[in-house]
């Protein structure tokens, strides 16, 4: 029965994938992609696929604070969403991954997460007819390590949302599609909220590296950025998220620590409340914002706001 | 004067704009609207959000939007191929990434 279930459960991911790519020519390097990213053939045990953590019905994001790859293993990291990385600069949390065809790659070979050496992984592919026909199709090759990559990245660069409330307000300028909560909401994001210093762009990210004050050298002490770059100033930093399907992507920040929107409005309406002895964080934090109860409500329904229409219930 | 200076402020700038797609497939835009308010926008994504004026005479195009902690960039628009397309010139603005960005773009009119 477990297995029939988990069977089901592959395919409704891989139907629901599928449908998400605008091409369902095989020629198109995204429908490869679709299928590979589903598929645990890119696993150790072959219980992993990219789509086990990164779920389609959660905006590719999961609802774990970390994520289990093979044999149970627990990952460091929540899962970030695989949506709407198609303007983005760098990837992963400490933006080790400088391109999307690298980071595809990288989650294959972690042992914490599908722990295959990636020429494992290409002499599966190789020997599976399927696979070894795809690949021909597509790249006029067997599988390689860079096409295995561009294959994956084309996919996820066809998980763009541009369709939100808050989208059909501002782009299509229908002041109809959003509530006054909403409104008001997003001049508190421009405003007194600060968001914008962070959030700023199409996906709601500026795409830098911020210490919102979630290190203390203690219990919180995955340094982020650091661990990349070297320098001291980078300690405590990760890569700002995008604040798009943000209200179906919990939990939130780096180590899944806040469980609920309103607990991030929380956290950072008092940084300190929360972790009073961070170390090194930014200094748009350093004070209270003094939201009220009415604004934190505006600014959490803002947020909702940005849900594109494929995940209204 | 102040009138016909309105209806021109209006018919020159107000309305949709949009680049070609960028090598990556990116199109930028922007709704300049009859209120000078603009909402700026990559790939159908809204951006930015902001107000401007614009002066016919000298082109010159001044705005403030929700990013560069609401710094003023100043410049002037090079309208051409019968006011269809139009591309930027800075004079002012000291936000280095909008800078970057503005000073490549080239957007036609949405008719």
């Amino acid at each position: 029965m477990k297995q029939y279930i988990f069977i089901l459960a592959i395919m409704m991911t891989t139907l629901f994938i599928s449908a998400t790519v605008i091409n369902n020519d095989l020629k198109d390097k995204a429908v490869l992609g679709a299928l590979l990213f589903a598929d645990p053939i890119l696993s150790k045990d072959h219980t992993v696929s990219c789509a086990s953590c990164h779920k389609p019905q959660y905006a590719f994001a999961d609802t774990s604070a970390v994520s289990n790859g093979v044999a149970g293993k627990k990952g460091v990291r929540n899962t970030p969403t695989a949506m709407n990385l198609r303007l983005g600069r760098s990837f992963f949390w400490d933006g080790r991954a400088k391109t999307l065809e690298e980071q595809a790659l990288a989650p294959i070979e972690n042992p914490d997460e599908m722990n295959l050496p990636l020429e494992e992984a290409l002499q599966r592919l190789r020997k599976n007819k399927k696979y070894k026909d795809y690949f021909l199709t597509v790249f006029n090759s067997e599988p390689t390590k860079k096409n295995l990559g561009e294959a994956i990245a084309a996919f996820e660069r066809t998980l763009e949302t541009s369709e939100s409330p808050f989208d059909n307000w501002k782009f299509s300028d229908d002041s109809n599609a959003v509530s006054g909560a909403v409104k008001r909401g997003f001049v508190i994001f421009n405003e007194k909220g600060k968001c914008v210093k962070c959030h700023f762009g199409a996906d709601f990210t500026a795409n830098e590296f911020r210490n919102i004050g979630l290190f203390n050298g203690k219990n919180l002490n995955d340094s982020g950025r650091y661990v990349v770059t070297g320098w001291a100033e980078d300690i405590g930093r990760f890569k700002t998220a995008s604040l798009r399907n943000i209200a179906i992507t919990a939990p939130y920040m780096h180590n899944g620590i806040l469980k609920t929107l309103d607990e991030v409005i929380d956290f950072y309406n008092d940084t300190k409340k929360i972790v009073p002895n961070a170390v090194n964080k930014d200094t748009v934090l350093l004070h209270p914002l003094g939201l009220t109860k009415q604004e934190q409500k505006d600014l959490k329904a803002f947020l909702f706001s940005l849900t594109d229409k494929r995940f209204k219930k | 004067m102040a009138i016909l200076f309105s209806i021109t402020t209006k018919d020159t700038l107000t309305g949709r704009w949009e680049s070609k797609p960028s090598e990556q497939g990116n199109i930028i835009g922007v709704v300049f609207k009859a209120d000078n308010s603009f909402e700026g926008y990559v790939n159908k994504k809204p951006f930015a959000s902001g107000t401007y004026t614009f002066n016919p005479v000298d082109s010159i195009f001044s705005f403030v939007d929700n990013g560069c902690d609401g710094r003023r960039g100043i410049y002037k628009i090079m309208l051409y191929s019968n006011s269809d397309s139009l591309r930027f010139e800075p004079l002012s603005d000291s936000c280095e990434a909008r800078k970057s960005g503005m000073l490549r773009l080239v957007m036609g009119r949405v008719k």
